[in-house]
């Protein structure tokens, strides 16, 4: 009788062979679920699988290989480093799987990630740079630690507030746009809020999402620790990134769950959709333009919260305690498309493949770094189903998605507009 | 030993025919083809027979070629090469009648007018092509794919499985007959494919080529026992084209076909000739003709919802098209067609095909309703160069499976005893026949002088199928010289 | 393990360097398994990994690509979705995988009524577009996600075949390249290479050679690019999704298409019916599905499936006589009302059946199948056994294979006498009969399934059922007397005309016949004769 004691430590990646030996290839973790599957093209959902071709570029390849490894079949070398990290761990494949099989493809992936730099071969050199700008400067663009709260210049802030701000590095030093445009909408709400300033250390996406777990736990303990400090009960932020790091990525780098972590992480457009119901906010500019929205994919499928297990796995690989599952099924879906389609004069339009099924902008998962184009071509991909749904604007909830579609439609030159969210909430409230 | 006697030792000597008169008989049919000399006709008594028979050719080298019942029209039994004519005509029993799963399964000399009312006493039928000759063999016309007069069945394909005898010899069964032990066997017989691999299409459209079929299951449907007729009267057969995609994409009807004026003339006179010539005159030029049937359960019920389904199609796309129930100046409104087309042409009358002029060249092929029109066109234009009649041309268009397709059929008449005017259909045939190819037409059963024009076009295919004849038929002994064999 | 350099040199010259590879990590990653359809069973020991993985784009590069493997010698294996990766691997060393997905076409003629689609596209997407126009195919059994071309070589059955039979019959126009890189076109393309309108001919019909059944040639003769399938007329109204995975489902336009879920009082009273249905010529879809299949569908795991079926016994199973039927109003909406009314009086008036309650939606069968969930239970799953024949066929070989079952369990999943899942097809014509096989791939006595596979077809030969599982899915010496007889001979000689270097894919279609020659724990079931059989050539008569 098969029986094993397993836990969700990504650190070994034994934790995840059941997952790496039960994976079917039945390509869920590929195509668009196939009850929205919209015909013959944009059916697809994991860029990497589409831009490379080859196997090893998608989830299931990734899943034998890491097998093989453990196995002893293969070793690392450049090719496998290279295909572990032209992927932007946008999470498409895990929502897919669980669909039917419920295996823990993320994590596996992530897991291996972890091997590849625990074993001296990964990351990318350009994401080794960017640990060093986060160790030296606490951001990713090595920018003077103390211009973090630049941007809050002449923005009241309220020290005793129970609402921290998360900036995160983006907002904070490139779209200071963002972090201005939250502010307002929070102070149009009449919540009061602080920030934590140069004590507020980059959230560690691009170390954690790379495999630098070791350094990733060192801001995150960071991090958790000024919230502590702060007495803050909720943490809101505008970046889909920072979201998910804080939301999940830290209780699973320290064996926990969200729910041990002390604080409760909401994004801002999950706050923005309680004022509506509240009715403490409103839309009073008229924005007439045809807008669609992006799904993020750490906003959407994958910020579901995380719950740390360990147990049996035995006979037909039955779970005991019964494991808890993350599908995607409740990621922050409705709240930015209502918040949309209140705004008076927007005609609100989705795309072809939304929520779980969304196409990822491209930077994740340190591929914006390391593989600029490859990050830049998934961009293409999605702005052509901007195109063709015929939006004049698309919308997004995370600055690093704002930032890879800005930089794709300026090489070419389109003129489809790109807005945050936050900055749209902004002026339909002005 | 001689062949004969070697024959004679299989089959028993009265089934064993050399005389000239026989042979002369064997030696062409009811087409535009000459004559060819069999050697010897042998008559196989029971299906054992079959393989012996097939064997002593393999080792004498001695072409087979098998006739079914007798019945034949475009020169594919006429043994140009001598040899043994197969007749299977005694071979005629009706193995099994099996309702609940709705088959039969029968002998090649098995023809319309015996099955048709075998079964009609059980309320069943199989789907017969377009009034087909009472003496014809059932199972031939299904190996030659003639296109069923009811085109609702999404499923098609009347033929399921069979027991052939390959040209090398060896007996097999096809599909799911294959098991050990067939028919003592929990499997009916019922699914064509396999084994290994779909065996059952190979001899199909081969014209007796690809072996002899010893027996054969066909599928079975209920027969109505409610029914109405509907006419839509046209002048131009532009018109009757978006009908004839409409009305079966939404399953509504039975039977289901456009004739011109001619061919439904020569099926609806009784009195030959003075109706055929009132008829001709006052049919429209074309006609569609659909049957809508009542199934066993609550018949009419499903009668009423498909004719408002009709006729709110007539509301929506074809307003000016009337539908009648009966045709002006027509003993009878042509009702009794229902009853005619679940039987095959009574026995006791000339084929209809054959009233008028004594014979009739069908040149046929697979099309898109669509482009029926320019084929027409192209007909009507090339025929009077042959100085044939455009007032004896019948036409004939069959839907196949609702509309995806159409089975276009042209009928030239012309009396067999006229060897010039014989000859002249032969050339229009074979003329018209490489316009219609240049225009599109599918020729996917090539008779006699189509194949090599066909062929010539299907260069990689005919290389294919060459390879596969010499697999099954290393002596090429089967029917040589058809196809592109 | 790689081909060699020069085949590689004029491979990559091809298709160019992007869309080939012979690095290890690549070929590795091609390698199917461990899990997967057959993956879990004993089989999977001679699969071998690729010696170079390539992507063509065209049939002319897929052509290129075959000579030059004649030229060279060089095995191939041509996959489009991969799905049936037991069998979607080499089984042989340096063999080229030919990977085929980027040639996805999909053009439909809306008209007559069919789709011309390359080896990539899937059924999800074909059915999309199909409906877009207002017709459909059907999503076989094997899941949304198989290629739509390799799933009708093989079967392509699904319970909407009902009407439609099953998908192999389907087959139009076809582009093949045949292993020595000829290109053969069938039916009406034979004669236009651009018209896919038509698949018969010419004269006689090369499509049966094509496909093989069953389950096909998988890759041993050479490779279909592009084929015309044929689409049937549907309803107006398209159903629309619903839901966020994974509980995603159409929503049905309850006037034109409906489930309907019926308990009949006896397994005889649901064969009644069905055949009652059939020839009544109602509905579109008649299942009677495995019991084990409601306790998936109301599961959201493993753990609440195995709560739910351990109250099962063998007296609810037998009790569980539950009839599936889907209505599609095509005509109209008053055809659903009047076969609403004609089921009504078959099955609760005539014959004592109880409706139940059904979801207003559909998660299987007309936009999806979720195939992948049939490894949800236990881990491991394969379709052992499965045919079309008639009803009173599927019946029959139910009680038979649940009672050879018994002796194989564990380690096969307990399904207290489950006797498999049936449908109707071709209007009461023909059944559907599957027998699924569910066991942990890690179970110590997993070799049993193996050996289960064999006995299935000893009890198939023995009590002269049909099956689907031929050639290279059952020992191609032990089934090829006894079908046909001799199907196998046939095979063997298709292989020797058109591929007589055993270059595509070897050694089907005698894979089965390789396992149980290379593994220890087979031999004590192999009574049969049999050749040697050497992977690298045609099999051969001793």
């Amino acid at each position: 009788m098969p029986e094993e004691y397993v836990k969700f430590d990504l650190t070994d990646m034994k934790n995840f062979e059941y997952d790496m030996k039960r994976c079917v290839r039945c390509k869920g973790c590929k195509w668009v679920d196939h009850i929205y599957m919209p015909g013959a093209t944009y059916s697809t959902r994991c860029p990497s699988e589409k831009r490379y071709l080859f196997d090893s570029f998608s989830a299931w390849g990734r899943l034998r290989l890491a097998l093989s490894l453990l196995n002893g079949r293969i070793e690392f070398n450049d090719r496998f480093v290279e295909a572990i990290y032209k992927c932007q761990l946008c999470g498409a494949c895990d929502a897919g799987c669980k669909r039917n099989l419920d295996l823990e493809i993320g994590s596996a992936l992530e897991s291996l990630r972890i091997k590849c730099v625990a074993d001296g071969f990964g990351p990318m050199p350009e994401h080794k740079a960017i640990a060093e700008k986060i160790e030296k400067e606490h951001n990713v663009f090595g920018g003077p630690a103390d211009n973090r709260d630049k941007w809050a210049k002449g923005i009241q802030t309220d020290d005793k507030a129970e609402f921290v701000y998360f900036v995160g590095c983006y907002g904070s030093y490139k779209m200071q746009g963002i972090p201005k445009a939250t502010a307002n909408i929070l102070k149009a709400t009449g919540q009061s809020f602080k920030i934590m300033g140069s004590d507020e250390y980059c959230c560690g996406y691009p170390l954690y999402s790379t495999g630098q777990i070791e350094k990733a736990k060192k801001v995150a303990q960071h991090n958790i620790d000024t919230i502590a400090k702060s007495g803050a009960k909720t943490v809101i932020t505008a970046c889909a990134e920072c979201y998910k790091t804080l939301k999940v990525d830290y209780p699973k780098m320290f064996n926990k769950s969200t729910s041990d972590m002390g604080y409760q992480v909401i994004h801002l457009v999950e706050f923005v959709a309680d004022q509506m119901e509240k009715g403490t906010i409103k839309f009073k500019n008229n924005i007439d333009m045809r807008v669609t929205y992006h799904d993020a994919c750490n906003l959407a499928r994958m910020s579901e919260p995380w719950v740390y297990w360990e147990g049996k796995r035995k006979l037909y690989g039955i779970t005991e305690p019964t494991a808890p599952r993350r599908k995607g099924t409740h990621g922050v879906y409705h709240q930015p498309r209502n918040i949309l389609k209140a705004i008076p004069g927007i005609d609100y339009v989705d795309m072809i493949r939304i929520r779980e099924n969304a196409w990822c902008c491209g930077a994740g998962g340190g591929v914006a770094e390391a593989f600029p184009e490859f990050a830049q071509w998934s961009a293409e991909e999605r702005l052509e189903e901007v195109d063709e749904v015929g939006a004049a604007a698309l919308i997004t909830a995370c600055p690093r998605c704002k930032d890879n579609f800005s930089k794709a439609i300026n090489a070419s030159g389109d003129n489809i507009k790109v807005m945050d969210i936050a900055e749209m909430i902004n002026e339909a409230i002005k | 030993m001689d062949l004969k006697n070697e024959l004679q030792k299989i089959v028993g000597a009265g089934n064993v025919l050399d005389s000239p008169e026989i042979l002369e008989e064997y030696s062409t049919d009811n087409g535009i083809y000459p004559p060819g000399m069999p050697t010897v006709v042998v008559k196989a008594g029971k299906s054992e027979d079959v393989a012996k028979v097939i064997n002593l050719a393999n080792k004498n080298s001695t072409p087979v070629i098998p006739v079914s019942s007798g019945v034949h029209f475009q020169g594919c039994t006429i043994p140009y090469q001598g040899g043994i004519v197969l007749d299977l005509s005694n071979l005629n029993k009706i193995l099994e009648i099996d309702p609940p799963n709705r088959r039969v399964r029968i002998e090649p000399g098995v023809t319309w007018g015996q099955i048709t009312d075998e079964l009609a006493k059980e309320n069943i039928r199989v789907i017969s092509p377009l009034l087909p000759h009472a003496d014809r063999s059932v199972i031939t016309d299904y190996l030659e794919r003639e296109a069923p007069v009811v085109p609702k069945y999404e499923f098609a394909e009347p033929l399921m499985t069979y027991e052939i005898v390959w040209p090398n010899g060896e007996v097999f069964r096809t599909g799911s007959a294959s098991v050990p032990g067939y028919p003592d066997s929990p499997a009916k017989g019922t699914n064509p494919a396999g084994p290994g691999l779909d065996f059952y299409r190979l001899p199909q459209g081969a014209q007796g080529t690809m072996g002899v079929i010893n027996w054969a299951n066909l599928k079975l449907e209920y027969l109505p026992k409610i029914n109405k007729i509907f006419f839509m009267p046209f002048e131009d057969i532009n018109a009757a084209i978006e009908p004839i995609y409409k009305i079966p994409r939404v399953h509504i009807g039975q039977e289901f076909f456009l004739l011109n004026h001619v061919d439904l003339a020569l099926i609806l006179a009784k009195q030959w000739p003075d109706d055929y010539d009132r008829l001709s005159d006052i049919l429209p030029s074309w006609t569609l003709i659909l049957t809508i049937s009542g199934p066993p359960r609550r018949p009419e019920e499903r009668i009423e919802y498909e004719k408002e389904a009709l006729f709110d199609l007539k509301k929506q796309y074809f307003q000016d098209m009337p539908i009648l129930e009966a045709l002006p100046g027509v003993p009878g409104g042509g009702r009794e067609l229902i009853h005619m087309l679940r039987k095959p042409w009574p026995k006791e009358e000339v084929y209809w095909k054959n009233r008028l002029s004594g014979a009739c060249q069908s040149l046929f092929f697979i099309a898109r309703p669509e482009d029926a029109p320019s084929f027409y066109e192209k007909v009507v234009d090339e025929a009077p160069k042959y100085g044939y009649p455009l007032e004896d041309l019948g036409v004939y268009l069959q839907p196949i499976e609702q509309s995806r397709v159409c089975h276009l059929e042209f009928n030239m008449f012309y009396d067999p005893d006229d060897p010039i005017e014989r000859e002249k259909i032969r050339i229009m045939n074979r003329e018209l026949a490489q316009d219609l190819l240049d225009m599109g037409a599918i020729f996917t059963r090539p008779y006699g002088d189509l194949a090599d024009m066909v062929y010539e076009k299907a260069t990689s295919y005919t290389t294919a199928l060459k390879r596969v004849k010499k697999m099954f038929d290393p002596n090429n002994i089967m029917n040589p010289g058809r196809l592109c064999f | 393990m790689t081909i060699p350099q020069a085949a590689y040199k004029v491979l990559e010259a091809i298709v160019g360097p992007d869309y080939i590879s012979q690095d290890p990590i690549d070929c590795e990653a091609h390698t199917p398994g461990p899990n997967g359809f057959e993956t879990d069973l004993g089989v999977a020991t001679i699969l071998k990994s690729p010696g170079c993985v390539i992507f063509p784009s065209t049939t002319e590069e897929v052509q290129k690509i075959v000579k030059t493997c004649n030229r060279y010698k060089v095995p191939f294996i041509p996959i489009s979705t991969q799905w049936w990766s037991g069998r979607g691997a080499a089984k042989v060393e340096d063999a080229l995988m030919i990977d085929l997905k980027r040639m996805d076409q999909c053009d439909i003629d809306d008209k007559h009524m069919f789709a011309v689609v390359g080896s990539g596209l899937i059924y999800s997407q074909l059915q999309e577009e199909a409906m877009k126009r207002g017709l459909y195919t059907t999503i076989p059994g094997g899941g949304s996600q198989v290629g739509v071309v390799a799933n009708h070589i093989l079967y392509g059955s699904s319970p909407l075949n009902y009407r439609t039979c099953i998908a192999n019959r389907r087959i139009l126009g076809v582009e093949w390249v045949l292993p020595d890189g000829e290109i053969l076109r069938l039916g009406s393309c034979a004669l236009d290479k651009d018209d896919y309108l038509w698949g018969e001919g010419i004269g006689p019909d090369l499509r049966g050679m094509i496909r093989g059944f069953s389950p096909g040639w998988m890759g041993s003769m050479g490779i279909v690019t592009k084929m015309s399938v044929k689409l049937v007329p549907f309803q107006p109204d398209k159903p629309m999704p619903v839901g966020i995975s994974p509980d995603t489902a159409v929503e049905l336009p309850l006037k034109r298409i409906n489930w309907y879920n019926f308990i009949l009082p006896s397994k005889d009273a649901l064969v009644k019916a069905m055949y009652e249905i059939a020839n009544a010529e109602i509905g579109a879809g008649l299942t009677k599905v495995p019991l084990f299949w409601r306790a998936i569908a109301k599961a959201n795991n493993k753990e609440e499936f195995w709560e739910l079926w351990d109250q099962e016994s063998e007296e609810t199973v037998a009790a569980m006589n539950v009839l599936r039927v889907l209505l599609i109003g095509f005509t109209s909406e008053k055809q659903l009302e009047y076969e609403e009314r004609v089921l009504q009086d078959i099955i609760v008036k005539d014959l004592g059946g109880k409706q139940t309650r059904t979801k207003p939606t559909d998660e299987s069968w007309v936009k999806n199948a979720d195939s992948a969930s049939m490894w949800m239970m236990c881990g491991g799953y394969t379709s052992l056994e499965f045919d079309f024949e008639a009803i009173s066929h599927a019946v029959a070989k139910g009680v038979d294979c649940s009672k050879l079952k018994k002796g194989y369990t564990p380690p096969l999943m307990k399904a207290y006498g489950d006797q498999g899942w049936f449908q109707v097809g071709d209007y009461g014509h023909l059944a559907l009969f599957e027998f699924l096989t569910y066991q942990d791939p890690d179970d110590e006595q997993k070799h049993k399934v193996d050996e289960w596979s064999v006995a299935l077809s000893k009890m198939n030969i023995e009590n002269r059922y049909y099956t689907a599982q031929l050639a290279s899915h059952k020992p191609l010496f032990l089934t090829g007397p006894a079908y046909g007889p001799d199907y196998h001979k046939w095979m063997i000689k298709f292989k020797e005309e058109f591929d007589p270097d055993a270059l595509s894919n070897p050694p089907g279609p005698a894979d089965t016949d390789l396992f149980i020659q290379e593994a220890e724990w087979m031999q004590k079931v192999k009574d049969w004769p049999a050749p040697k059989i050497d992977a690298n050539k045609n099999p051969k008569f001793e």
